[in-house]
């Protein structure tokens, strides 16, 4: 036989591709300017647009006059190939940024790229590897990335925290700051404050114990770590049954969602999620602090300021993950709004935790009652070993991570509501790193679900309207100074509403369910709405019956006709 | 208990472990188990081939003791073009590799975990050109819970 013929060293997939490998250089993002985002709304610079959660745009040129007009600039295709972890789960689950005419987006599978946003052409795009063993609860996702000091940072799959080049892509640091063998992961939208990176931990499914972390910006070295379950002799240990008990280890309380942030405070507000096991409270006696709670955590050192329990001794599976909205009150006090899983909306004061308001904003609660003052009573749960019990909201709750907004405007917030029920069962089980740790069969309700967009007035509680939709709402509202409010369904519609009356103005079918953050940016006077498109992630925790709805990976990116 | 060679017996009983006989292709993950080699330099290094008619990467599953940097020598001795995409932090690597040819993958992966790389030519992943790459070890310490020693499965 002759020598083999030389098939040379393998190349990057990208080269063989169309991308540019360069992005235009962008200003410099730094914390004066993300705390100033308000002031520059062609930019989406950071997660919620700013600090305060608010994904409120002042930008208007698409109104409600005009909105019937609005038609696609371009997509944008994520795409896949060969064997991925959570090849049936993966889902388009972030929120696009843009500054100053870049797009950086991150998908499913550690992938992030940066963008032209005004024609969709791919400029450079960088792929982490992921194993196809990690643990996930909840599917192959990654909610964002964040954009400044030069940097484009991802919490990835396997919890790395990796800075990237913003012009190139081009890898800065890897940082490991999760255990894949405890169960944890990362799927969070990094914060930049000052000159941090801040993200969270996810895992709570897996026994793990909760944290958030910052992290020097410039070297990924880490700056502190809170725990968000106290070892024994830490404020809020005695909610976890007597000294010798094991429960804190396998707390829970993950942080997966992005934090809030208020500058003049320096505090961070951080949901986090349910206590472990999810549904089987006897082996955790006690509130169990401080899962399914806001934590105010200062932001130079990492320490719990205050903190507010949504759901003390959890058995539903009621994560508090999802956004702490920052907003203020006419008579200018700081207020901080919550719409929890378990079907009520929070208003606190958030100088200090301080219950301002409660009350539900879904139809069904039969899990619980909490009254106007807060008192918290448990009704319905699965606290009998192999008897089911059904309970309203299911565990993905009246409303899951994704996102409400608010308009100044209007002065109501939006909220994404699911309607949709479960029943559990107790089924004990004992501990073991890295298996799911339920303490329950659950099944989610295959049909008597819907849903809807609620505008709440945070000041009364008052609904002031709603659009109804046959199934429960899975994707973040956007509000704009257009009077418009944007929402995803799960079966595909884009639609844009009346932000005053919640009438249909307009909508578009992507093609398959959203379960993503939409944002809006404008590029040479020309405003666009970006929305990532693609049914997955927990299916069969929020609608399983749309589990066999169609999947996919697409990115749309919405404008009026040019002239 | 089933010793490794019951195992092979049974899939070659099956007519599992090869092209075309109870099944269409050969059943994934049926091939051999093989060992990197750590260098001097700290690079892990391993060669698989492609043999004749057999639509597979042999060993079929590579364990490394750790995370890090990866040189793979790749060598089609089959008399079909196939190719390589592999998982590598960064960007998927590819290699394409014609009837009897010779070449290498430098990877930069993370441990512990598994990746999964394939011929994406045709139908190869699907008819057995797919194979793992399995890192041990563990995370570095300050990446790991403050708590005590959990069990494990």
């Amino acid at each position: 036989m002759t020598d083999y013929v030389d098939a040379g060293e393998a190349v990057p997939h990208k080269t063989l591709s169309a991308t540019k490998g360069q992005a235009p250089p962008i200003n410099d993002v730094n914390y004066e300017r993300i705390r100033n985002a308000r002031n520059e709304p062609a930019n989406w610079m950071t997660y919620y647009g700013t600090y305060d959660g608010q994904r409120y745009s002042t930008l208007n040129q698409i109104n409600k006059d005009n909105v019937k007009n609005l038609v696609p600039a371009w997509v944008f295709q994520a795409g896949s190939a060969g064997l991925h972890a959570g090849a049936s789960t993966y889902s388009f689950e972030a929120s696009p940024l843009v500054v100053d005419g870049v797009m950086f987006v991150s998908g499913p599978d550690g992938k992030v790229w940066a963008i032209d946003p005004t024609t969709g052409e791919e400029l450079w795009r960088y792929k982490h590897a992921s194993p196809y063993d990690t643990s996930l609860c909840c599917g192959n996702v990654n909610r964002g990335v964040a954009v400044g000091h030069g940097k484009v940072y991802m919490y990835t799959l396997n919890a790395h925290l990796i800075a990237l080049d913003a012009q190139t892509g081009e890898l800065v640091f890897d940082t490991v700051n999760g255990d894949v063998r405890a169960g944890e992961s990362g799927s969070v939208a990094p914060l930049i404050v000052k000159d941090m990176v801040v993200v969270g931990s996810a895992g709570g499914e897996f026994g793990t114990r909760g944290h958030m972390d910052a992290f020097d910006a410039q070297t990924g070295e880490r700056r502190w770590r809170c725990y968000t379950v106290p070892k024994p002799g830490e404020p809020g240990s005695e909610t976890w049954g007597d000294e010798n008990a094991e429960a804190w280890q396998r707390g829970g309380a993950n942080c997966w969602v992005t934090a809030t942030y208020d500058p003049e405070l320096e505090l961070l507000y951080q949901g986090t999620g349910n206590p472990a096991p999810d549904f089987d409270g006897e082996v955790r006696p006690g509130d169990n602090l401080y899962t399914d709670s806001v934590v105010a955590v200062d932001v130079n050192t990492g320490e719990i300021r205050w903190h507010y329990q949504f759901t003390p001794h959890d058995l539903w599976d009621y994560d508090s993950t999802m956004e702490n909205l920052l907003f203020d009150a006419p008579d200018g006090r700081k207020l901080l709004a919550h719409a929890d899983k378990n079907g009520y909306f929070f208003v606190l004061d958030r100088t200090n935790g301080e219950l301002v308001r409660v009350f539900p904003f879904v139809d069904r609660i039969t899990w619980g009652e909490i009254t106007p003052d807060g008192k918290v009573t448990p009704k319905v749960y699965p606290d009998e070993e192999g008897v089911p019990v059904h309970f309203w909201p299911g565990p993905a709750g009246g409303k899951e991570w994704t996102h409400m907004s608010y308009n100044p405007q209007t002065g109501l917030i939006y909220v994404p509501v699911q309607e949709v029920g479960a029943t559990a069962t107790r089924r004990r089980r004992e501990f073991k790193e890295s298996i799911p740790y339920w303490g329950a069969g659950v099944a989610v309700d295959l049909d008597d679900h819907y849903g809807f967009v609620a505008a709440i007035d945070p000041l009364t509680g008052e609904e002031k309207w709603r659009w109804n939709h046959e199934y429960p709402m899975c994707a973040s509202t956007l509000t704009t100074a257009g009077g418009l409010v944007f929402q995803g369904t799960p079966t595909g519609e884009f639609v844009a509403l009346d932000a005053e009356t919640g009438e249909k103005l307009w909508q578009f079918q992507c093609g398959s369910g959203h379960h993503s953050s939409p944002t809006t940016y404008e590029v040479d006077g020309r405003q666009y709405i970006a929305v990532p498109t693609g049914w997955g992630g927990w299916v069969e925790g929020f609608l399983p019956g749309l589990l066999g709805a169609a999947a996919g990976d697409a990115l749309f990116c919405f404008a009026l006709p040019q002239s | 208990m089933t010793s490794t060679d019951d195992r092979a017996d049974e899939l070659h009983a099956a007519g599992l472990d090869g092209q075309n006989r109870t099944a269409l292709g050969r059943l994934l993950g049926t091939g051999k188990v093989g060992h990197a080699e750590v260098g001097d330099d700290g690079v892990m290094r391993a060669t698989v081939r492609i043999p004749e008619d057999e639509l597979i990467f042999e060993p079929s599953i590579l364990v490394f003791p750790h995370g890090g940097s990866v040189e793979l020598t790749l060598i089609n001795d089959d008399k079909n073009t196939h190719c390589a995409v592999l998982p590598s932090n960064g960007d998927p690597k590819i290699i394409w590799l014609v009837n009897h040819s010779k070449g290498i993958a430098r990877l930069e992966l993370g441990g512990p975990g598994t990746y999964y790389y394939g011929s994406t030519t045709g139908n190869d992943e699907g008819r057995g050109l797919t194979a793992a790459l399995v890192f041990g070890g563990e995370v570095p310490d300050s990446a790991k819970l403050d708590r005590p020693p959990q069990p494990r499965p």
